[in-house]
Parts: C-alpha cells; structure tokens; sequence
C-alpha cells in the first residue's frame, strides 16, 4: 500500500513539474514548440521550475527533521533564524557593492550568510557537549528577531534601490533563477537530503526522547549534530537560491503525516517531494495570474500556508502533545 | 440715498439695521479674499520630491523651510531641513518647521497626514497632476497658489511645448505612411530595476513619455503602475528599444545577467539598450530634458 503511495506522489511530482513547466502567464504547447517557446522554455522556465522543485524539496525535508528534533510541531527551517540571516548578510552584500565581482557574488554571501548564523545558532544550542532542543529554538528564535531588526533598520535607512533587492530575499523570487547556480544548490541540498534520509531511524528514536534514544545505541548529540547539519546545508542552499519562501518548510510535514504517518524514514523523502510539487505550483499560480506582473511565490504559499498553520493551530492535539 | 431711503419707509430703524448687516458682511467678504491673493505664504514644506523641484524651478527656494528624505533635486534642496520620507513624514518635524503651507501629492503622501495637519490648523495645498499632461495645469495652479504666477506659467509654456513638439525620432519616421501607424510603432520596454525586474507600465510619466514620442509602451498590459514583470513576456513582446533607468551607479553590472536572459530580443541584439537618467521618475520640470533624453537615444 505504502509502495502504491509513493509511486503516487513521484507521479505527482512529475506532473506538477510538468505542468508548471508548460503552464504560465502563457500556455507552451510541447509539441508545436516555435523559436520563442523553445527559448522562454529552455532559458527561463526550465531552471526556474528546477530552482522551485529543488527548494521546495531542502525546505519540505528540513521542515520535517527540524519537527522531528525540536519535538516542536510548529517549527520551520526558518524558525532557526537562517533566513533573517542570509536576507541580512545579501543587503549587506549589495550594499557594499560586492556584486560587482561576479553573478555569484550575492547568492554565495546569502549563503555565508545562512552558514555564519547556523553555526551561531548552533553554539547557542550548546550545552554539556551536545544540541538541545529548547535551547536551540530559543536562539534561533533570538537571533531571528535580531537580524531582523538590523535588516528593517538598514531599509528603512537606505535607498529605494537596496529596498528592492534586499526585498527579494525577505519574499522570496523565483525569477533570478539560472542555470549557472543549479548545480551548487543541487549538490547541497542532495547532500543533506542524504544526511537526513540516513539518519531519519535515529530522528525516529530521538523524537521518542533521548534516554530511549541512548538506550536504543544511538548516540544523541552527535545523531542531533548531524541532523542540524543537514538542515542548516539545505536551507542556506535554498534560501541562496531564491530567497526566503516560508511555510513550505512548516505545512509540507503535516500534510505528509496526514497521509503517510509520522516514520521519519517515509516522512522525509515524502516532504521533500511534496514541498518540491508544491513550490512550482505556487511558483506557477504567482507568475500567472496577475501576468505579465509577477507574484513572488513566498506571498502565494503564505497565502496558502496561513490558514492551514490556523488551521493547525485550532487542533486540539497539535499543540497539547 | 440711504437716509432718503429709510426716511421713505416706515420703520427707518430696522432698514439702518439691514443695512449694517450688510456692509459688515461685505466688508469682512473684502477682508477675508484680499488676503489669500495678496498674502504670500512665506514658509513653504514640500512634501515630495517633484513638488521640490517644481518649487525650485519656480523661484520659491528661499521660502522652501522644509523637504523630504528623498528631495534630493537639485543639489540645494539637499541641505534644506528634512521632514522625513513621503510616506511617513514626521507630524513632529513639520510642525516646529512652523509652515505657512505644506504643500503634499496625491501620489504617495497619506491623506491622514493632510488631516492631521488640517486639525492643527495648518494650511496644505494638494497638488493633483499625475500624468504629464496634467502637469503644466498644476504647475500653474501650484503657482497662483504660493504667489509664483508669472514664473509657474513661464515653467508651465516650457512643459507644453516639449509635450506638444516632440522631436520625432527617426524610428518612427520612416515607417509613416503605408502600412497601419500601430503596426509601425517601435516596442518599447523602460526598466526601472533588473533584478528583481520592474518595469514602468501603464499611469507612469514614463509610459506619458513614450507615447508622446510616437512609441508603444511594451508593458502596456500590465495591471500596475511599477510591476513586478514577467522575463518571458520580454522575449514575447519582443522589444525593439530597451531603457535601463540609472537607479545606480554600476546600473550596467546589475543589468548583465538579465539582458544575458534575454539576449535575442530585438533591442538587446540590435545594441538598442540605453541607460537613461531618472529624469522621468518625477513629474517635474525635468520630464523636459527626460524627452529629450529619450528621442536623443533613437538617433
């Protein structure tokens, strides 16, 4: 039955990935493909649905671990402050005029700048030699409001040209896709997807509490450790990306539960799949209706997202286990 | 006459009464108009960055006491105290400034903040224009206004002539004549921002712009003033002019990578991408020279 099911969600995938590829502020018929269709297909639209899936995927998947070791239903990769960090160090970045170097120059600070404050957020968490939990959403928590006030602080002080870009970052965009960042963001999202997926028995074991961890053989907080590390790699990889696009990271899991169970081992490459499917649809539907005016896809799935999280919240069983 | 008149009537009390009345009445009619045209609010706040430059081109830059954040055209009115940003002036600022007049847009000001200055009992004066055409109207009202008629209507005369004699550019020259004059229109895209990408669409003074020089906005679809714009619909348009705003300094390194995006629309193949100065961004006096600019790029 389970087998039935995730053959399901990669069919899924695929037609969502196909569709968003073909539907958009016009539709591209496959097969009567003229000289601008190719192009718009090929330059545009395939690393753009690629980027969606390839986020929505790190998020789904980080959201999930993250859940799973925070023993917290409603934290999301961005809860730990990786996205207040990189929006902040990217401004930065644009503001000292670092683009200048290279395409790559803002992303890769993006991304230095999600790695500075996982790690940041990682010392806060540390105590007697390994992570806990409560410490390390408190600090995430702490820093979050931290960078984020420093952020406003610079925008609301800077030009109305910074304001855009470091916008981006804040909403999320999809359109500054291409193909030359792809293979980076690939190889570390499917490096922590990887970490994860092979840790997610002992995430199992974690979430039942860590003395019944210990007792099962897995050694705590290095099992902690590494699955923090493979969050902090996926979600710094997609928020340099495309920026910062919330709730995937927080609704994706739930759905997966809803349909799959709480098995990590399932859960995780099941998130990953879902948030990749639903991320180009969302990417779809902002690009699309309010075309050629674009909307950037973080507003589509917090549109979305809000009422679920809602939703959620009214659950008596969500928030009292 | 009156006493004729009243001596004529029976009750010669009550006319002398009516009488009174009146003439207090028209005389406090000749001293409450002779002051709003012949008194001259010395201390004027602006409260956007056009109005500012209108207020300079019109000779009133010693009565300027107050600008906002963004005033920054001409040189001078950067060391006139600041007020704060459009959007969210300072009630506090405008107030000690001790204006005569707080002159606001209807373009980006709060309209709760012309409410609060009115509950203050200070005087604001709106100006209204929003597309080019309605500007050299403005201008003139603005004018009358602050008691700068003369040279609002010399500024105003200016502004009409750019609108009304473009300098045709050769682009749509030619093409007059034979075929349909839409189909001979040149694609025209100004982007304001590469990335993210926003262009000006419809409702701009840059979309005003480029139809007055005989051009097609090719964002003329969009819903919204500055969108947020789609990278395909560019290759779809199709653009034979591409404008790039100088919002920055190294506008041409920001550009790269989208015009590498777009590389085989016409404008971007044929060379015909021009970084323009943000003349246009304002309905000011210098949407002249932002004409200029633009058809002197088509040359």
């Amino acid at each position: 039955m389970s087998k039935i099911k995730f053959l399901f969600l990669i069919s899924v995938l695929v037609i969502t990935f196909s569709v968003s590829l073909f539907l958009g502020p016009r539709i591209i018929n496959p097969f009567e493909l003229n000289g601008t269709d190719k192009e718009i297909l090929l330059m545009i639209r395939l690393p753009r649905v690629i980027v969606a899936t390839l986020m929505g995927m790190a998020l789904g998947a980080s959201g999930a671990v993250l859940q799973g070791i925070l023993r917290n239903p409603l934290a999301d990769p961005y809860i730990l402050g990786i996205s207040s960090g990189s929006a902040l160090a990217a401004t930065l970045g644009l503001l000292s005029g670092m683009y200048m170097f290279s395409n790559f120059s803002i992303p890769l600070t993006a991304f230095i700048g999600a790695s500075i404050v996982s790690i940041l957020v990682g010392l806060f968490g540390w105590k007697k030699g390994g992570l806990w939990p409560g410490r390390l959403l408190l600090a995430g928590i702490g820093l979050s409001f931290l960078f984020y006030a420093i952020l406003m602080l610079i925008i609301s002080i800077s030009a109305n040209e910074v304001t855009r870009r470091a916008l981006l970052w804040i909403f999320g965009d999809l359109s500054i896709a291409e193909w030359s960042l792809i293979p980076y963001g690939f190889l570390f999202i499917l490096a922590g997807l990887y970490i994860c997926i092979s840790r997610a028995k002992a995430l199992n074991a974690l979430m039942l509490g860590d003395d019944f961890a210990h007792s099962l053989g897995f050694s705590v907080h290095r099992e902690r450790l590494l699955l923090f590390a493979s969050v902090a790699i996926m979600t710094s990889a997609s928020v340099s990306l495309g920026g910062t696009i919330g709730f995937i990271g927080l609704i994706i899991p739930h759905i997966v539960r809803f349909l799959a169970g709480a098995d990590n081992k399932k859960l995780i490459p099941l998130s990953a799949l879902c948030g990749g499917a639903f991320l180009c649809i969302a990417d779809m539907i902002g690009r699309t209706i309010m075309s050629p005016a674009e909307i950037p896809s973080g507003i589509i799935t917090a549109i979305i997202g809000s009422p679920y999280f809602l939703y959620l919240l009214r659950k008596k069983d969500v928030l009292s286990t | 006459m009156e006493l004729t008149y009243s001596a004529a009537t029976k009750k010669p009390g009550k006319i002398w009464l009516l009488n009174f009345a009146v003439s207090i009445l028209l005389l406090n009619y000749i001293l409450s108009a002779s002051p709003a045209s012949a008194e001259i609010p010395g201390r004027i706040i602006s409260l956007a960055p056009n109005i500012t430059e209108i207020l300079f081109a019109i000779g009133l830059d010693n009565r300027i006491v107050g600008v906002t954040n963004f005033c920054d055209y001409p040189e001078e009115a950067k060391r006139k105290p600041k007020v704060g940003g459009m959007s969210t002036p300072s009630l506090e600022a405008v107030v000690s400034l001790k204006p005569c007049i707080v002159v606001m847009t209807t373009d980006g000001n709060p309209k709760e903040f012309e409410q609060r200055l009115r509950s203050l009992k200070i005087k604001t004066y709106i100006f209204r224009a929003r597309t080019l055409t309605e500007l050299p109207q403005g201008v003139r009202d603005m004018g009358l206004e602050l008691g700068a008629k003369e040279k609002a209507d010399t500024l105003a005369r200016k502004i009409e002539t750019a609108i009304n004699n473009p300098p045709t550019p050769p682009f749509t020259k030619g093409g007059r004549g034979g075929i349909t004059e839409a189909s001979q229109k040149k694609r025209v895209l100004f982007i304001i921002w590469p990335e993210p990408l926003i262009v000006a669409g419809p409702g701009t003074v840059i979309d005003d712009a480029i139809s007055i020089l005989g051009l097609e906005n090719a964002a003329y679809r969009s819903k919204v003033s500055y969108p947020k714009y789609s990278i395909e619909e560019i290759i779809r348009q199709s653009p034979d002019i591409i404008f790039i705003g100088k919002g920055h300094e190294n506008i041409k390194e920001v550009s790269k990578r989208l015009l590498k995006k777009i590389a085989t629309v016409p404008a971007v193949k044929k060379g015909n991408v021009f970084y323009l100065s943000d003349t246009l961004y304002r309905l000011g006096p210098r949407v002249i020279n932002g004409i200029e600019e633009m058809a002197g790029c088509l040359k």
